[in-house]
């Protein structure tokens, strides 16, 4: 249905594709695979006619396209679609006015609701799914969001869809979902286009794939021949050993404590310790009040009842300056670009914007110089790709920008790292780097609490995972114990016998 | 590994950005220039020190506003303080004979404890800035009014009136006195852990919060720094008339948003600098300064300045874009 062939494309400076081919065979589900920066995106762009290919050709139903006339007008007429992670809905609008915002049916000049109404119930019942389209959508859950979405994106009879990342922020069961679909949409001929992170995923949904690396196409081929070391192989170039460093065993006193820890509608009776030196995971379902209950410790969010211990001494923090300058707290959140990272900063302030005080000359100047040089050490020991520390951080992939968010703590006394999901949306070089940086940490003494929705990563990094269901702790895992269907029975509430 | 030098040379962004960031320059001295070009009244010493000191006052003015935009919000309050400040002022010094020192301070304290109640509203009330400082801007209006009967109050020492009359050699003190504070208020905005909070807070308040820095004192703080650097500027236009005068701000809060965005201030926080400001105020001074000079009509003055305006923050949101 589509393809490729020979396809460039240069921005000033970098080639972020060379010379790919790439071809989508109706009714396939085609895994497009790579790191950040691989070409992934680039690709669906040129396909959609958001990006010009510098030169290439470009067949859709075998008709050769006119580049230099194409654009998203006209790749829209020709059937193909996009579903893009970042939602593009109106929060405020109801399901049924954004499914049709902007062709809303008329009927002597005033919108026809009930015909939308019974449109956007129909295309929900093709699409299986049970979604209320008559509440505004901010009110639905991520994955029904999601769902909205992809209604909204099928209502032209799309004869290809091109899922981007779509499923980075959702839970199992939501992607699950999320896969029926695509099997409904490829048994009525629809080509798809899937790119993600996960390569699981591929596994699960794709028929053929596509590796990208560094803009070169690197291998096409049938999902069902492939198995996942090979793949891992060939997206990073390199082979991977030891996928996860080893566990530090030689843990101190324990560092942190939380006793019946509650806070209203996000979690209750909160018992957790941690030590110098270890890891400690927190699993859970979106919504279990992981997030909630790190922010508590860290003074971010409201606590009714409950205590706090930092080295034996109880505390209480109403301000997150006060959990870092009294207990030398770092917090690394769940959402790098809204809340990890100043947009309109450089990678030098960003980077400094903790321990900005620690910088001095003459008691109460800033010392830029000084600031700028530890800047560059720590960043520089973590690997970061970057030209200048006066480069602003938006233009930077995911890990990158989630290794400023790390060493902005590693600058200062940090002792207690609080990292909530550290390696989402990054790919999987950046996320081994990240690893490989958290064993670090627990090697030089300090206490770690990891929040993952991955479980394969906390059991490959943590020494012990607490698990919680619906804001409580419903299970303790180590050793033996910590084993992915142990850990799946109590994510779901299921009590073990 | 690459070497720290390698690392740390200046960015620039190139072209583009070095032209983002000195615009307004660039069109400053292109502007001048053609002033004096075309107008010998206009490259007379007398006429040139005769702008800076008119931009000195609303300039300080501007650099108060300047910290409330910084962290993203607005502060519509201002044309009431400089009331205010005018009229108590007066009051105090004529009605009370209260020596004019400790009266300044008294204005300074009253227009900082302004700037607190915009703070406390905006921060902690979580109310939109827009809205609660139009209600301070009316209620103070009225009490304003209340205090005066409407009526301006004269009488003020003659000696007041060096502070926007006297000169200094050539130089009117009022420029000095604006160079001294832009001087301070530069050192402490790049120099100064506190000042460099104003930043981190407009550009993002929660990563902000998240690092450790105290986002809602430094938002309480840009309205009171806001109120005081207000008194500074409307004691400054008070001393010229050596009259209190409760509408003495009433058109000023146009021209003071103008010269901060004209200055290269992101109207969403994050993004400005000092010298824009004063840069800013000089550029609007020396257009009043030019129309008066080839004699057009005055009230032409709010069509042109309304044109800037509108053309300075369609160039800022386009910038932001990319």
């Amino acid at each position: 249905m589509i393809e490729v062939r020979h396809c460039t494309m240069e921005f000033p400076g970098v080639k972020a594709l060379d010379d790919v081919n790439f071809t989508l065979l109706p009714g396939e589900c085609h895994g497009l695979v790579g790191e950040n920066g691989a070409g992934k995106s680039t690709l669906s762009k040129c396909i959609t006619g958001e990006n010009r290919m510098t030169s290439g050709e470009l067949l859709i139903n075998g008709e050769p396209i006119n580049l230099a006339h194409y654009s998203i007008r006209e790749s829209q007429l020709k059937g193909i679609a996009i579903v893009h992670q970042e939602f593009t809905l109106m929060g405020d609008l109801t399901g049924v006015e954004n499914l049709f915002v902007g062709r809303y049916e008329t009927k002597a000049g005033f919108i026809n609701w009930k015909k939308l109404q019974k449109r956007a119930y129909e295309l929900m019942e093709f699409l299986q799914c049970d979604v209320n389209l008559d509440i505004p959508v901010c009110h639905l859950r991520t994955a029904e969001r999601q769902v909205v979405q992809l209604a909204k994106c099928i209502l032209d009879n799309p004869k290809v869809v091109i899922f981007d990342e779509l499923t980075a922020v959702l839970q199992e069961k939501d992607i699950q979902n999320i896969f029926r679909v695509i099997g409904i949409l490829k048994s009525r001929g629809i080509g798809i286009i899937y790119i993600s992170h996960r390569l699981d995923e591929i596994f699960e949904c794709c028929d053929r794939y596509t590796v990208l690396c560094d803009g070169r196409h690197v291998s096409t081929g049938e999902v069902e021949s492939l198995i996942k070391p090979a793949l891992i192989q060939m997206i990073i170039g390199r082979e991977l050993k030891n996928a996860y460093p080893p566990v530090n065993e030689a843990l101190g006193d324990v560092v942190l404590e939380v006793k019946n820890l509650t806070a209203p509608k996000a979690f209750e009776n909160i018992n957790i310790h941690v030590r110098a030196g270890e890891v400690v995971g927190l699993a859970g379902l979106l919504g279990a009040g992981k997030t909630e209950l790190i922010n508590a410790i860290y003074g971010n969010h409201k606590i009714v009842s409950g205590q706090v211990f930092v080295k034996g001494k109880k505390v209480h923090y109403t301000r997150p300056q006060m959990a870092i300058n009294h207990a030398g707290m770092g917090l690394v959140p769940d959402e790098r670009r809204t809340l990890g990272l100043n947009m309109v900063f450089d990678i030098k302030d960003n980077t400094t914007l903790p321990s900005m005080k620690l910088f001095r000359k003459l008691g109460i100047f800033l010392n830029h110089e000084a600031a700028a040089k530890a800047a560059y050490e720590i960043n520089e020991k973590l690997n970061l790709k970057y030209y200048s520390l006066w480069q602003n951080v938006r233009k930077l992939s995911g890990g990158n920008q989630q290794k400023i968010v790390i060493a902005k703590w590693m600058l200062r006394d940090t002792e207690i790292f609080l990292l909530d999901e550290p390696t989402r949306g990054i790919d999987i070089g950046a996320k081994f780097e990240i690893y490989t940086l958290i064993h670090q940490l627990a090697k030089q003494g300090k206490a770690v609490i990891l929040v993952s929705p991955e479980m394969e990563e906390l059991i490959g990094l943590c020494n012990r995972i607490y698990i919680m269901y619906e804001g409580k702790i419903m299970d303790e895992v180590e050793g033996e114990r910590k084993t992915q269907e142990v850990i799946i029975n109590s994510l779901l509430g299921v009590k073990e016998k | 590994m690459s070497s720290y030098n390698e690392k740390s040379i200046k960015y620039s962004g190139g072209v583009k950005a070095f032209l983002s960031d000195w615009m307004i320059a660039i069109l400053f001295v292109i502007l001048v220039a053609l002033c004096s070009l075309f107008s010998p009244q206009f490259r007379t010493t007398a006429n040139i020190m005769n702008i800076l000191r008119q931009a000195s006052f609303i300039a300080i003015i501007a650099m108060g506003e300047f910290f409330v935009i910084l962290i993203g919000e607005m502060d519509m309050s201002i044309s009431s303080t400089i009331g205010a400040v005018s009229i108590f002022f007066a009051g105090f010094v004529v009605k009370m004979g209260i020596p004019m020192l400790p009266a300044m301070l008294i204005v300074a304290a009253m227009a900082a404890f302004i700037g607190l109640i915009n703070g406390l509203l905006v921060v902690y009330g979580k109310m939109p800035s827009f809205i609660a400082t139009l209600v301070v801007m009316n209620v103070l209006k009225g009490l304003n009014y209340i205090y005066s009967g409407a009526l301006p109050i004269s009488g003020l020492p003659e000696e007041f009136n060096y502070l926007g009359a006297g000169y200094v050699g050539v130089v009117p003190f009022a420029v000095i006195l604006m160079i001294i504070v832009a001087a301070i208020l530069i050192v402490f905005t790049s120099h100064t852990a506190l000042g460099r909070s104003f930043y981190s807070v407009g550009g993002n308040k929660e990563a902000s919060k998240l690092s450790g820095i105290n986002t809602k004192f430094v938002g309480v703080l840009a309205f009171v720094l806001c109120g005081l650097l207000t008194t500074i500027g409307a004691l400054g236009l008070t001393s010229k008339t050596l009259s209190g005068n409760v509408t003495l701000g009433d058109n000023l809060l146009f021209d003071v948003m103008t010269i901060v965005v004209l200055g290269g201030t992101s109207l969403t926080g994050g993004r400005g600098r000092i010298i824009g400001v004063v840069i800013g105020a000089l550029f609007l001074q020396v257009i009043t300064n030019i129309m008066v000079l080839v004699s057009i009509n005055t009230y032409w003055q709010w069509v042109v300045k309304g044109i800037i305006l509108v053309v300075v923050v369609l160039i800022d949101s386009r910038s932001k874009k990319d």
